[in-house]
């Protein structure tokens, strides 16, 4: 039986947390710390607790904040993590989570094209014929 | 459509380079796989609206309901974002009839069909623009290697970088990061000598074609063997990025066609932009 995204990012959220030790492996592989801000200066393992913590329903700390906006789905986590875990998917449930996409105010800044759709299109209008846009569109 | 034939997913932002739709859905064919292109906000992954859970999750759940009602066996995906986005949030929450693939695992088991195409000689030292990410889920950097190799006169050089993320459009929201990926992608294609960049997704296309103006070339893999095969997919997006005046490049009569005002609003800023470096 499925369940809602919701719901599926909340029950992701808790079985991969419970299984976390944050020891940080996933942060030192990380290719973005650069990026994020307060990272490189902090503890790897207390900015995994952070991350830990949004997956939590916590806040996290700014560095885990920061390294979770960073995150570009480079996917070397996984690899690294010396408990198996799909690191990379629990920064994917923590970034969806900052964004407040259970319904929280977000932890980072959220940028959204609202003229995303309207840009497709419009480019569709250009380098699709009308035959293939009322096909493939 | 045809049970148990194929949907080309090629995602939204694909609409910018209608020729490697076009191309793609004819390699494929190729190939025998029949696949209807589909893309665009109707068949949304969702992740746009990833700051809402019920928004991304009714877009993505409409898409795969389409995609179940017309009967598709395989889904063939061009997106990473899409691929990655089918198996980890839209398939578990709303249930698929089809397999999910990529299109470079397509053509690749399949490239025995797609050698005899690719006839003429694309002589050309090309640098394959590679990311960390989503290789780790379908080994795209290789597989899309090895289908270079069958174009005769191309020369695939090596280098070991590898840009952060799974592709550009990820590393655009991230101050630095994009700006950081091409200087290093230009020091990589310095130092192999290599002649032509060769992006793998589009985004990355998207954003590398403006390093035409650093003396350097940029071809998708898809007009890379459309053009061995000496098949028509003209990049008219990177023409209109690096010309001087993209709405001359457009022209008059083709912009009222698809609408000046939204061309104007929507189309033409992205194409005005600075370059990155």
């Amino acid at each position: 039986m499925s369940t809602g995204l919701a719901e599926r990012i909340r029950a992701e959220s808790a079985r991969l947390a419970a299984l976390c030790v944050a020891c940080g492996e996933c942060v030192r592989a990380c290719p973005m710390t650069a990026y994020a801000a307060g990272v490189e200066a902090a503890a790897p393992n207390a900015v995994a607790a952070g991350m830990r913590d949004v997956l939590q329903d916590g806040e996290g700390t700014p560095e885990a904040r920061a390294w979770i906006a960073a995150c570009t789905r480079s996917g070397v986590c996984s690899p690294a993590c010396p408990e198996g875990l799909d690191a990379a998917f629990m920064l994917r449930l923590a970034q969806w989570r900052a964004k407040g996409a259970l319904g929280t105010p977000p932890l980072i800044p959220v940028k959204e094209d609202t003229q995303y759709s309207p840009k497709v299109k419009a480019f569709a209008r250009l380098t699709l014929t009308e035959e293939e846009q009322a096909k493939w569109l | 459509m045809t049970e148990n034939a194929a949907i080309f997913w090629y995602g939204c932002n694909m609409t910018r380079h209608g020729e490697v739709i076009r191309a793609t859905t004819r390699f494929l064919e190729a190939v025998g796989v029949v696949a209807e292109p589909s893309g665009g906000p109707a068949h949304c992954c969702g992740s746009p609206k990833d700051a809402s859970a019920r928004i991304n999750e009714g877009m993505a759940r409409r898409t795969i309901q389409g995609f179940n009602q017309r009967g598709a066996a395989q889904v063939v995906t061009w997106c990473p974002s899409c691929h990655m986005n089918m198996q980890d949030s839209m398939a578990p929450v709303t249930p698929t009839n089809f397999e999910t693939v990529h299109v470079t695992e397509v053509l690749h088991a399949r490239q025995e069909k797609l050698r005899p195409l690719l006839a003429r000689a694309v002589p050309r030292r090309v640098l394959l623009h590679q990311h960390l990410g989503f290789n780790g889920r379908v080994p795209v950097n290789s597989l899309v290697a090895d289908l270079l190799r069958l174009i005769p006169g191309l020369e695939l050089v090596e280098h070991p970088y590898r840009s952060p993320g799974h592709m550009c459009s990820s590393l655009a929201g991230v101050p630095g990061a994009l700006a950081d990926a091409q200087r290093a992608t230009l020091a990589a294609m310095a130092e192999t000598g290599a002649d032509t960049l060769c992006t793998i997704f589009h985004s990355c296309h998207r954003d590398a074609v403006s390093l035409e103006r650093r003396g350097i070339r940029v071809a998708n893999w898809i007009h890379l063997l459309a053009e061995s095969a000496g098949w028509p997919a003209e990049d008219e997006y990177k023409a209109w990025r690096n010309a001087a005046d993209a709405g001359a490049a457009i022209g008059a009569e083709r912009m009222e066609a698809a609408g000046s005002v939204a061309v104007e609003k929507l189309v033409l800023p992205e194409l005005a932009k600075p370059p990155v470096v």
